[in-house]
């Protein structure tokens, strides 16, 4: 069966203009963002606002104890909130399209909308490709506007302490860039998936989010000092999410079976 | 190959038959009925023929498509009117019809002016730019009818196509199927509506799992006729001279009526001759019809073993 672009730029079109006046969903999707960017930001103000005090420097020792004496604990923290940081960050662009996939796939079951569309001469793989486009653009947008956000914010408040932009650095470049689009798609590739085997939105979206905490887990691994944190680091992990990523693809196109979801959910 | 073909036709859900053995043909032009009751296998079979679901026996051609390999040409060529309307709340009626005509692929241009003519045939102009969540559960399913025909399908199928609508309204809709049958189009009614039934469809099928009756509705009605005879006094006392014909009708007599039951019309006046030559005074012989509610309950009641 051929694959037409414009049927599957049509699902797109129609999830997208659904989700746009979607008011609900628009402010659960802004809140996650809000807090990634003002985050980060606060404990950079904490750590500019008294750059001298004690506790800072034996902070720094905790996670350096090879720290040099002359060096800036405040400088030294700031540097390894910013690179912790991003592993937090990716939170976002996997949880997001979950919020929005959730709602596209399994709220079709939910507005007994699916065999309507299934009795039009869309295919499975173009609905997947049209639903998923609809959940990672917008992800995918929010991250980026949010690290715009995030870098301008932390250059304003670390500048009177270290005189320099700090953000955007050549990882959270990479990261937002390369990796958080590959976070996305993982999160939208487990959407689907679970839209298609469960029957409401909102339990497709409360399973889905359980994969935000493997990396939840991973980023109190690295304020334990249990993990360390850098470039090889989120590049494995952008990997292992790769091949996550092309798995999910097919499983999603097989599970969004005409017949499998009619017979169930139709 | 124009119409509907079914030969044979299957469908099980791992040990549980939903249909077995469905055989008919509809030709073009033709409104034909699927009738049954509850999960009698009609929302399958419909399926079956539009390609959601692929039949676990038998072979059936729409409008010269496999059903079981011709999935995406087959879906271009079909129409489904679904139990539910299925449209996206926070769409306006243009946006729903718009959606549907890019998944046909149909230049928006030239297929408005015929969602056009239909949103104003069904009530709906000027509707277009409100978001369908505000709609009447009538002026819903007016709307699922015009995404229904927005591609120019040449086989229709309609679940319950009048179900929520006002007495106008239905005629209307009633009215635009006869229409769109008069234009060439094959159209399958799937109703429990049997007085709409009668006046829509050339045929019906009665389906319980299987297929337990098929013919022109005037048949099928014609196959429960019978006489009402009225007679002076009771007319229990001539019960027993009618068991003696040969052909030894099914009577029910209450006060100074029988209504025997025939197989055909010839019997007719060998009851009235019976009646006579047993001493009745027969003041009116009238052969009548079993509604088809009556036809299709009975033959329900036939299956049920």
């Amino acid at each position: 069966m051929a694959f037409r672009p414009k049927r599957a730029l049509a699902v797109f079109w129609k999830d997208f203009l659904d989700l746009r006046k979607n008011v609900g969903l628009l402010v659960s999707m802004m809140v996650l963002p809000a807090v990634m960017v003002l985050v980060p930001i606060g404990v950079v103000w904490t750590y500019v606002r008294t750059p001298d005090h004690a506790d800072l420097r034996s902070v720094a020792l905790f996670y350096d104890p090879t720290l040099p004496l002359g060096a800036s604990a405040a400088r030294f923290l700031i540097d390894k909130t910013l690179t912790d940081w991003f592993g937090m960050f990716l939170v976002m662009p996997v949880f997001v399209p979950i919020l929005i996939a959730s709602q596209s796939v399994a709220g079709e079951k939910e507005r007994r909308t699916l065999e309507p569309l299934l009795a039009s001469p869309v295919t499975a793989a173009e609905l997947v490709t049209g639903k998923s486009l609809a959940a990672l653009v917008p992800s995918v947008a929010i991250t980026w506007t949010a690290f715009v956000v995030f870098c301008v914010g932390v250059d304003i408040v670390a500048w009177p302490l270290v005189k320099m932009p700090l953000m955007p650095n050549a990882l959270w470049t990479f990261g937002v860039f390369v990796i958080a689009p590959l976070f996305a798609f993982f999160g939208n590739g487990v959407a689907v998936l679970i839209s298609a085997r469960v029957s409401e939105a909102r339990m497709a979206q409360q399973l889905s989010a359980l994969v935000v905490l493997p990396i939840v887990g991973m980023v109190g691994g690295q304020v334990a000092g249990v993990l360390k944190a850098g470039f090889g680091y989120y590049l494995l992990q952008g990997a292992v999410v790769l091949v996550l990523d092309a798995l999910l693809l097919w499983a999603s196109i097989r599970l969004l079976d005409r017949e499998r979801l009619v017979s169930r959910w139709g | 190959m124009s119409g509907i073909h079914v030969q044979d036709l299957g469908k099980r859900f791992g040990d549980r038959v939903a249909v077995e053995a469905l055989s008919f043909h509809v030709r073009s032009g033709e409104v034909f009925g699927l009738l049954g009751p509850n999960g009698a296998g009609k929302t399958t079979t419909v399926r079956m023929l539009t390609g959601l679901l692929q039949p676990t026996e038998g072979e059936a051609t729409v409008w010269g498509h496999r059903v079981d390999r011709d999935g995406e040409p087959l879906r271009k060529v079909v129409g489904l009117l679904t139990e539910q309307p299925g449209l996206y709340d926070r769409l306006t009626a243009r946006e729903n019809l718009r959606f549907f005509m890019k998944l046909h692929e149909l230049d928006e241009a030239a297929a408005w002016p015929r969602a056009r003519h239909y949103l104003e045939r069904f009530g709906l102009g000027g509707r277009e730019e409100e978001p369908v969540g505000g709609f009447s559960k009538g002026m819903r399913q007016k709307l699922a009818i015009v995404r229904t025909l927005v591609h120019d399908p040449k086989v229709i199928f309609l679940d319950e196509p009048t179900s929520g609508l006002d007495p106008e309204s239905a005629r209307t809709v009633r009215d635009a199927v006869a229409e769109l049958a008069s234009e060439g189009r094959t159209i399958v009614l799937c109703s429990h509506n049997l007085a709409e039934v009668e006046r829509l469809c050339e045929r019906v099928a009665v389906v319980k799992r299987r297929l337990l009756a098929m013919g022109p509705v005037r048949e099928l009605r014609h196959a429960g006729q019978a006489l009402e005879v009225r007679v002076e006094g009771e007319a229990e006392r001539f019960r027993v001279a009618l068991a003696q014909l040969p052909f030894a009708p099914n009577v029910l007599a209450e006060g100074p009526k029988l209504r025997v039951m025939l197989a055909d019309d010839a019997q007719a006046p060998d009851v009235v001759a019976c009646l006579v030559g047993a001493g009745a005074r027969v003041h009116s012989a009238v052969p009548t019809q079993r509604p088809l509610e009556e036809v299709y309950l009975e033959l329900l009641r036939e299956g049920r073993g």
